[in-house]
């Protein structure tokens, strides 16, 4: 047995949709009613850790549109996929008090062993926009300077795993990994829980080297994107792995045999540190009733690998 | 068309809010829901027409919309359920999960109805085949290659077939997910020669603008059997009246095609669809003008807003309309 967990934005159930569109009397209740559900159903397939199904976040970089000098601006797509989000445009430097934007939009109900999800500092600067800074190097990392603020406002509150999510690492051909590492050690430098950098929409293949360096307890990748073989070169000796095995942009669901297979393959080639499994990016490319049935497998799957 | 710089819509308006209300009504019957789609499209047809539209269609007006409207009437698809297009806006998304295959002219009806209430060119547009596959779950199929393929030879070909024997002289093909992945560039032209082989009819190519400027495009088009591409331009244009490159950032690209070899013709948005402000008949002048210079051949300029308004008010909507039909006349001119 491996540990598992999920991260990004779930989908909302059909009646929740029609009451975010009518913005029914019964909302609140709805949404609460529906995070809970989404907390058992982890809690039920025995997922390692538990994440927050974030059901009230438009897009994942919504909640910092709240901190001081942010304005929303346009929406934007999510790299080739058919769902947008909004441009956050940082207009001044204060936003870099931030704090506990992440934290406060979280329900309070999640158990000890929970995770969550914020987006990686170069991802964050490149899908964004500021006029506050000369460069985008000056940019990411003061962006980086304020996700260190929420990172220890949620291990102060018992986050265990901290997931950063880096599809602009994946998906740009260009990559300056010196900016990347120099902005994840602002936010990794003594912190005292486990950040894992997930990779997805793009294939990493020829990046892999560079991300082992980076000053993170682990990485996840999209198996879907990023052939497992690729990843099978590399020891990850001194680093978590997390397989995202479960794929979001299907609704086939997946054969836990063959997952179990696959995910014991890679591990006894790559001999990492701790093993995980994971989905490969958020669940709301799925309707609910795929997304549930995913997390059962995603267990099950957790549950039927050998532990490393 | 003999005249220089015909206009022309992209597709789809709003509906009337009388219309959805009625048609949605338990309590309305059948016959009265087909009177008042028929209603409502004869409204589109000839408030386009008095506009001043040379080519035109009903807005789309009895469609659900651009991908669940064919999905509905296609072997081989399940509706999964909605998926989030941005914060509370979502769309139905559906599962293949057999072969596709076409069982009717799902645009057979409407088609018939256009025809025999307009007198004008018509266009008529469908959905594409790599659009279809690359905005559904594939559970069949060894590859998206394989199922957009699938699509555009056994429901596509067919669906343009039958809307070329009913009449049909204008298809225009929409595909707003082609220049979304620049790397699948080959099977987006694949599929457009598969849907159309062996088929006498103009072809249009619609795209939308998705970051690239188009850039994945240009090179395929020469290699894509159709004779126009209607394409987004406003959106990134400035609102500056001139003929200069800095005020026509926007249609830079037109160089770019040319550079390619394409040779045919070009429906250049000339009205941004996400914005509610009216472009002046003048800025619209002086966008077809630097256009037809940048492709180097004003017969090949046709003209219409970027893509469909069905985001805008009826009012916005049709006062876009009315001041690209001026600023066609403009431009017709000043190109004497």
């Amino acid at each position: 047995m491996i540990s598992s967990y999920t991260f990004g934005i779930y989908p909302r159930s059909e009646e929740l949709i029609e009451a975010t569109r009518k913005n029914t009397e019964n909302l609140a209740s709805l949404f609460q009613s529906e995070t809970d559900g989404y907390i058992s159903a982890q809690k039920n397939a025995n997922l390692g850790f538990v994440s927050d199904p974030l059901l009230k976040w438009d897009d994942i970089y919504r909640p910092f549109s709240n901190l001081e000098s942010v304005n929303l601006s346009s929406l934007n797509r999510i790299y080739e996929m058919n769902t947008f989000y909004r441009i956050l445009s940082f207009d001044g430097p204060d936003f870099i008090n931030g704090g506990n934007n992440v934290q406060s939009n979280l329900d309070s109900s999640l158990p000890k062993n929970k995770t969550v999800a914020i987006p990686e500092p170069f991802t964050f600067a490149e899908r964004h926009t500021s006029k506050a800074f000369k460069t985008k190097e000056e940019f990411t990392i003061n962006l980086a300077k304020m996700l260190r603020a929420e990172i220890d406002s949620l291990v102060e509150s018992g986050f265990e795993i901290i997931q950063l999510l880096a599809p602009s690492i994946a998906y740009n051909k260009e990559v300056d990994f010196g900016v990347v590492s120099d902005a994840l050690k602002v936010m990794t430098d003594g912190l005292k829980a486990k950040t894992i950098l997930h990779t997805y929409f793009g294939d990493v293949s020829a990046k892999i080297e560079s991300l082992l360096e980076l000053p993170v307890s682990g990485l996840g990748f999209d198996i879907t994107t990023t052939p497992a073989s690729s990843i099978e070169k590399h020891n990850f000796s001194d680093k978590i792995l997390t397989v995202g095995i479960t794929n979001s942009f299907n609704t086939a669901i997946e054969k836990p045999q063959e997952c179990i297979n696959q995910v014991d393959e890679i591990n006894a080639k790559t001999k990492p540190k701790e093993s995980y499994v994971s989905n490969n990016f958020d669940l709301e490319y799925i309707p609910k009733e795929f997304a549930m049935d995913k997390i059962s497998v995603l267990g099950e799957i957790a549950r039927g690998a050998k532990d490393v | 068309m003999s005249k220089l710089f015909p206009t022309q819509e992209i597709g789809s308006l709003k509906k009337p809010a009388d219309m959805l209300k009625k048609v949605k009504d338990p309590n309305v019957s059948d016959e009265e829901k087909t009177k008042i789609r028929n209603d409502a499209a004869i409204l589109n047809i000839k408030t386009l027409e008095d506009i001043g539209l040379d080519i035109v269609y009903d807005g789309e007006v009895r469609r659900v919309e651009m991908y669940e409207e064919p999905v509905r009437y296609v072997d081989g698809f399940e509706f999964a359920g909605r998926v989030r297009s941005w914060d509370n806006k979502y769309y139905n998304k559906a599962r293949v999960v057999g072969p596709v295959a076409f069982k009717q002219n799902f645009h057979a009806e409407e088609f018939n109805f256009v025809k025999e209430n307009s007198n004008r060119e018509l266009k008529v547009p469908i959905t594409g085949a790599y659009t279809l596959a690359d905005w559904s779950y594939d559970e069949h199929y060894k590859s998206k290659d394989e199922l957009v393929l699938a699509l555009a030879k056994n429901v596509v070909r067919p669906l343009v077939k039958d809307l070329v024997d009913l009449g049909a002289k204008i298809i225009q093909i929409d595909e707003p997910a082609a220049t979304t992945h620049p790397a699948e560039m080959d099977i987006f032209r694949e599929s457009i020669n598969e849907s159309v082989k062996g088929i006498d009819a103009k072809f249009v190519v619609h795209a939308c603008f998705s970051g690239n400027d188009y850039k994945a495009l240009a090179p395929q088009m020469p290699e894509i059997k159709a004779q126009q591409y209607t394409l987004e331009f406003a959106n990134r244009d400035t609102w500056n009246e001139g003929l200069d490159d800095d005020s026509r950032k926007g249609f830079q690209v037109l160089k770019l095609f040319k550079e390619h070899g394409f040779e045919g013709e070009i429906g250049i948005g000339v009205s941004d669809v996400h914005v509610n402000e009216i472009e002046s008949p003048e800025l619209i002048r002086d966008r077809i003008l630097y256009a037809a210079k940048a492709l180097g051949d004003p017969t090949k300029i046709y003209v219409n807003p970027d893509c469909g308004l069905r985001t805008r008010t009826r009012e916005v909507s049709f006062d876009k309309i009315k001041s690209i039909v001026k600023g066609a006349e403009l431009a017709r001119k000043a190109a004497e």
